[in-house]
């Protein structure tokens, strides 16, 4: 009995020692030791022959990771990566993984506002999947809120002839010509999609989402266009969205998507919606 | 006459000896060594496949042939030890003597850590042997090799644990359990944000916190990339692994105590 | 010589095993109580299953008694001291293949505490004792059965303690190796150990025993001096008649020989009356067997149920 007690109070400290110096290794470890680790992922290559056989379920794996990661917004500086992650490694594990290509395309688009890395993902996708309607179909709608109306139609036209592609979407050519920069057009046409009783659930997402973004531009060129009337009469503009509600101009100020009001500079008279999130709503 | 019992230290020290003796034997263990050997020779071939930093392959496949190989020899060696000494009453005349059960299950981990520590030793001798020959300085992976020793500390605690308590087969089943288990502690941080509030979330967290967490013990990327490590990180990550250990063979011992030998 | 205090005494021992996924229970030791005195020898009989070798566990600690005390020399059996004091050689012993019988000693020399100085000739002085001095450094997996037995029993007796354990310690031996390990149990009594052992070959009990014990079924249905429970009369003669038998004289059963026939008498007149008979008619006496209680007797009477004798 009595040796019994030296060795239970070396193991007691053995005990605090351990858990102390791990809640100090907590505080240390928030440095993002093990993003940087998952983050410098070896090349998709490499990882292929290491996955034994596996590479599919490790490119999901680290998808979704790389969306639980990207969708947290705390951390400065995340967006370093993602041409990496999504490019190099999760493709190169899964060239089919439609999902990877367009999202992150999206992530790249939308939040850290790089049309054309986001559009060389997809010409990646399109590259490797040439089967996939969706891809080109998506990167047309992407180029043309970039406004870049040739680009959009050079997509359209590719994902037209892919066969399996459906109705609506060769009827896109036609409508991108005709409405190049006529956004209350191609709000209609995703309208129509968002109405059509064969559409399936995930071409109902992406309609829902284009049809927000759409919105966001038809409300800021009606407010901005209002905006510029007021200057053209009072020289000035106006103080605050809210004077135009007051003036008469407009009976209510349109919302976004979101139920937020948009942002107006008093100072330049610019109209813009507010910080977009897009990987938060509605996934 | 004769001494009536010896001292906790010399008992173990004796049976840590045997047992050294008894795993150096064990053919399982030079299989696992001379694959690893391989494995590290083979990387010298992968490294011509690719592009850019071809000794940054050598480096992580050497590492993970030490990480990986240890973890195996710790859980199949340690585990059949134990089964074939139970299993042929070797270690019935053994407790008949005046050692505490305790000193023994300690002198077993003793010895078979001795056994995984020479692997290590070996492997990375090997790996830092082949970096040399191509003029590539190795000793900046040292950290990671230490730590990788830290964490079959703890694996090899486990092994004994499980051995203690079930049957090899089980044994081993639980001990790559808590191995994998412990390299994806990060994710139950992730769920634990999702999952709704209450009692689910504190299974999350409370499971953290309970599982050795080895991804702190984890310098491999760290080491290759030449990333450089917060003040002592080192010294607190050996305190947290060693410190873990020695309460997981704590366990271990009072197990191995309460264990009937039907 | 012997002293008061029980070299091992074991009062209400109990122990029970659950069955399969916790089904069923089946009772072990169902309360023993027996005490062993200094100096003596102690033989623990009983068929297969009857928990022997489950209550020797007991006293080792390698299974621990769902009730009843075991003390030895008057101490708990779990203490440390009180294994200092015991040697054990367990059934059908396996031992490390790679040691040599010397490497072998010497780790169990050095659990027992002996000094480095003491080791080295406590092992030869040992390896002597038990007639293997000529293999001590053969690899232990080059050992045969016996060869294995003897030194199972060298690692029970080195470090001379008062108390040895031996579960059934003549198994798989030849007659020789038999002998051998009755005459070195013998000579553990006359330097004052206590020898207590189990085994299943009532003759070899029967010859060193001091007290025996019969187990059955966890149950210790008899238990004393041999000599009180084995008396040395005799009880009847059997007398091996060759050729006809004189008349009026019936066989008890044909031996396996043609013409030979196997008469039981009750006493030695009448063991007198036959011989006469048979010398005057035309049979032969062959051979005359007086039969007394053997152990066997009352072991197969007490574990069957039947008496002894006709």
């Amino acid at each position: 009995m009595r040796a019994v007690n030296p060795l239970m109070a070396v193991v007691l400290v053995a005990a605090l020692a351990s858990s102390w110096a791990g809640a100090r290794l907590e505080r240390v470890a928030d440095d993002s030791s093990i993003e940087r680790e998952l983050l410098l992922l070896p090349n998709g290559k490499h990882l292929k022959v290491a996955s034994l056989g596996q590479a599919p379920v490790l490119a999901d794996l680290i998808y979704l990771w790389a969306i639980q990661y990207y969708s947290s917004y705390e951390r400065a500086d995340r967006f370093r990566y993602v041409k990496h992650v999504f490019g190099e490694v999760i493709v190169e594990l899964d060239p089919h993984y439609i999902d990877a290509y367009w999202m992150g395309a999206l992530i790249l688009i939308v939040e850290a506002r790089d049309i054309d890395g986001g559009l060389a993902l997809l010409d990646q996708g399109i590259a490797a999947n040439p089967d996939e309607w969706l891809l080109p179909y998506l990167a047309g709608w992407e180029a043309y809120h970039a406004e870049r109306y040739d680009r959009a139609e050079e997509y359209f036209a590719a994902a037209e002839v892919i066969p399996g592609v459906p109705v609506y979407a060769r009827r896109t050519r036609i409508g991108m010509a005709a409405a190049k920069g006529d956004h209350r057009r191609a709000y209609a046409m995703w309208l129509g999609i968002l109405q059509d009783p064969v559409s399936d659930a995930g071409t109902l997402d992406i309609a829902e989402r284009q049809l927000r973004h759409l919105k966001i531009k038809i409300d800021i060129e009606e407010i901005q266009s209002w905006v510029e009337k007021f200057r053209s009469e009072n020289a000035r503009w106006p103080r605050s969205l809210n004077e135009l509600v007051a003036a008469r101009y407009i009976d209510a100020l349109p919302i976004d998507p979101l139920g937020r009001p948009y942002a107006y500079d008093a100072v330049t008279g610019e109209v813009a919606a507010q910080q977009d999130r897009v990987l938060s709503e509605g996934a | 006459m004769l001494e009536r019992h010896p001292s906790a230290l010399s008992s173990i020290v004796a049976i840590g000896l045997n047992t050294f003796r008894e795993a150096i034997r064990d053919r399982v263990l030079y299989l696992l060594l001379v694959f690893a050997l391989i494995i590290i020779g083979v990387s010298r071939l992968l490294s011509l496949l690719t592009v850019g930093d071809e000794e940054k392959i050598i480096k992580d496949v050497g590492l993970a042939a030490i990480s990986l190989f240890g973890v195996l020899t710790a859980v199949f060696v340690g585990v059949s030890l134990v089964f074939k000494e139970i299993e042929r009453r070797t270690v019935y005349t053994l407790l008949a003597q005046p050692v505490a059960r305790s000193h023994f299950l300690a002198g077993k981990f003793v010895g078979l850590f001795s056994v995984l520590l020479l692997n290590v030793v070996l492997m990375s001798t090997a790996l830092f042997s082949l970096l040399a020959i191509r003029g590539e300085s190795p000793w900046p992976l040292l950290p990671a090799v230490f730590l990788i020793a830290v964490e079959l500390v703890v694996v090899t605690a486990f092994a004994l644990l499980f051995s203690s308590l079930t049957n090899p087969v089980l044994s081993s089943v639980w001990t790559f359990a808590v191995y994998v288990a412990g390299h994806l502690s990060w994710s139950l941080l992730l769920l634990k944000d999702k999952v709704p509030e209450g009692i689910a979330r504190w299974v999350c967290t409370g499971l953290y916190w309970l599982l050795p967490n080895f991804t702190r013990l984890n310098l491999k990327s760290h080491v290759v990339h030449g990333l450089e490590l917060p003040d002592g990180y080192i010294g607190l990550a050996a305190l947290y692994g060693l410190g873990y250990g020695v309460v997981v063979v704590a366990l271990a011992c009072w197990a191995f105590s309460r264990k009937e030998f039907l | 010589m012997a002293s008061e205090v029980a070299a091992l005494s074991i009062a209400g021992l109990r122990k029970g095993f659950s069955g399969h996924l916790g089904i069923g229970r089946r009772t072990a030791v169902d309360g023993v109580d027996l005490s062993i005195r200094q100096g003596e020898i102690f033989g623990l009989l009983g068929p297969n299953g009857a928990g022997k070798t489950t209550t020797i566990k007991m006293v080792l600690g390698l299974l621990r008694p769902d009730e009843g005390e075991i003390r030895m020399f008057g101490m708990p059996s779990s203490d440390r001291a009180a294994r200092a004091r015991l040697g054990y050689l367990p059934e059908n012993p396996y031992f490390y293949d790679y040691l040599t019988a010397r490497e072998f000693l010497d780790f169990y020399a050095r659990l027992q505490g002996v000094s480095s100085a003491d080791r080295g000739p406590l092992v030869d002085r040992t390896l002597e004792r038990v007639g293997l001095a000529g293999r001590a450094d053969t690899a232990l997996r080059k050992f045969s059965k016996g060869m294995t037995q003897r030194l199972g029993l060298a690692q029970a007796i080195q470090h001379e303690p008062d108390l040895v354990i031996l579960d059934e310690p003549m198994s798989g031996l030849d007659p020789q190796g038999r002998r051998e390990v009755r005459d070195l149990i013998l000579e553990l009594r006359d330097s004052g150990k206590t020898v207590f052992f189990s085994s299943h070959i009532l003759q070899d009990a029967e010859m060193i025993c001091d007290r025996v014990g019969i187990l059955k079924a966890g149950r210790l249905i008899s238990s004393g001096l041999l000599d009180e429970l084995v008396s040395d009369t005799v009880r009847w003669f059997e007398v091996m008649v060759a050729g006809t038998l004189p008349a009026g004289v019936e066989s008890e059963r044909e031996a396996g020989r043609e013409n030979e026939h196997l008469v039981r008498v009750p006493d030695v007149e009448a063991l007198r009356e036959l011989l006469d008979l048979v010398h005057a008619g035309e049979g032969q006496v062959v051979s005359v067997w007086p039969r007394r209680d053997t152990l066997e007797d009352l072991f197969l009477a007490q574990t069957l149920g039947d008496k002894p004798g006709a």
